[in-house]
């Protein structure tokens, strides 16, 4: 089975864009969706997206204010 | 530079005046020359942050917008850019600093895509949205998460371009409440409603937060057809 991080990148790679682009790549887990300027209408659909591939329960709050993807795979694999 | 001047060559221009809120349209279009100018209203930690912005639109954006926001708050206090700092609430909403100083003017900023807005008021909470609508996949994802059962029914009357138009009006009503509020996104979007009269057409509006029925807001729907847009301001 994949990782948490695998199945992230993927979501990530599959779903984010920037202007119509990939947002960029190797995807940076330390960078927040934030400054990789994905919008906040990006971050909503993004935590439903985890929270169905991951079968998780986190807010829309809780999807703005993990500091970074890493924090996000870690909150999923505690 | 000042709001006064903006005619000679700045990026951004009055847009609209909603009572004694200000509403300042930033032209977001790629331009080098601007993007430099830009630069140079930003201090040391605005460069660095606007350095960790990993596409150039993102960094664009900031740049443009944060650049307009100070010549337009300088103007406004009649200080000087280096007297000028940011200061930011727990949830992250901004405040200006003037000589050290949390000055009550009220402010917020919004930008997508080619659009960025700022609004100012010398008093009252207030929070801006700005979205260019752009066809989404993902509409339906959206819809069940932000909007309350009555508004996803008002939606679900509504097709194409209809439908569209009307959540992006939704989306941009809500996240204005919610920055004018400042707490982030701590509050359940699906939990209020835009007004009924709103949700179908009406421009403006007054809303209270069923939890604090106290606090009055106004609402004006600031859409045309180039965005979405709409503004949330304190009453008092």
């Amino acid at each position: 089975m994949s990782s948490t991080e695998d199945r992230i990148r993927q979501l990530v790679e599959e779903n984010l864009e920037v202007d119509g682009q990939p947002i960029a790549q190797p995807i940076n887990l330390d960078s927040n969706l934030s400054d990789a300027g994905v919008s906040s209408m990006d971050v909503v659909a993004f935590g439903k997206l985890v929270n169905e591939e991951f079968n998780a329960n986190l807010s829309v709050e809780d999807c703005a204010k993990l500091p970074t993807l890493r924090a996000l795979i870690d909150h999923l694999d505690a | 530079m000042t709001v006064a001047d903006s005619a000679a060559g700045c990026w951004w221009r009055p847009f609209r005046e909603i009572g004694d809120a200000v509403v300042i349209h930033i032209d977001l279009e790629a331009d080098s020359t601007r993007e430099g100018d830009a630069l140079t209203w930003l201090n040391e930690e605005e460069k660095a942050r606007w350095r960790r912005y990993e596409h150039q639109g993102a960094r664009r954006r900031f740049a443009l917008c944060r650049a307009a926001l100070r010549a337009i708050l300088c103007d406004q206090l009649g200080c000087q850019n280096e007297r000028l700092e940011f200061g930011a609430s727990d949830h992250g909403k901004p405040f200006a600093v003037v000589n050290g100083r949390r000055h009550p003017i009220s402010f917020n900023v919004s930008h997508s895509g080619e659009h960025g807005l700022v609004a100012f008021a010398p008093k009252g909470r207030l929070g801006v949205d700005v979205e260019e609508r752009v066809a989404r996949r993902d509409l339906d994802v959206l819809v069940t998460s932000v909007l309350s059962l009555g508004e996803q029914s008002e939606l679900a009357l509504k097709s194409g371009c209809d439908k569209v138009h009307l959540f992006f009006s939704l989306w941009t009503i809500k996240e204005a409440l919610i920055k004018a509020l400042g707490k982030g996104f701590s509050l359940d979007v699906s939990g209020f409603e835009v007004p009924l009269a709103m949700r179908r057409g009406v421009v403006t509006s007054t809303f209270r937060f069923p939890e604090m029925p106290s606090v009055r807001w106004r609402l004006e729907n600031l859409g045309n057809d180039r965005f979405a847009a709409a503004i949330a301001h304190e009453q008092f």
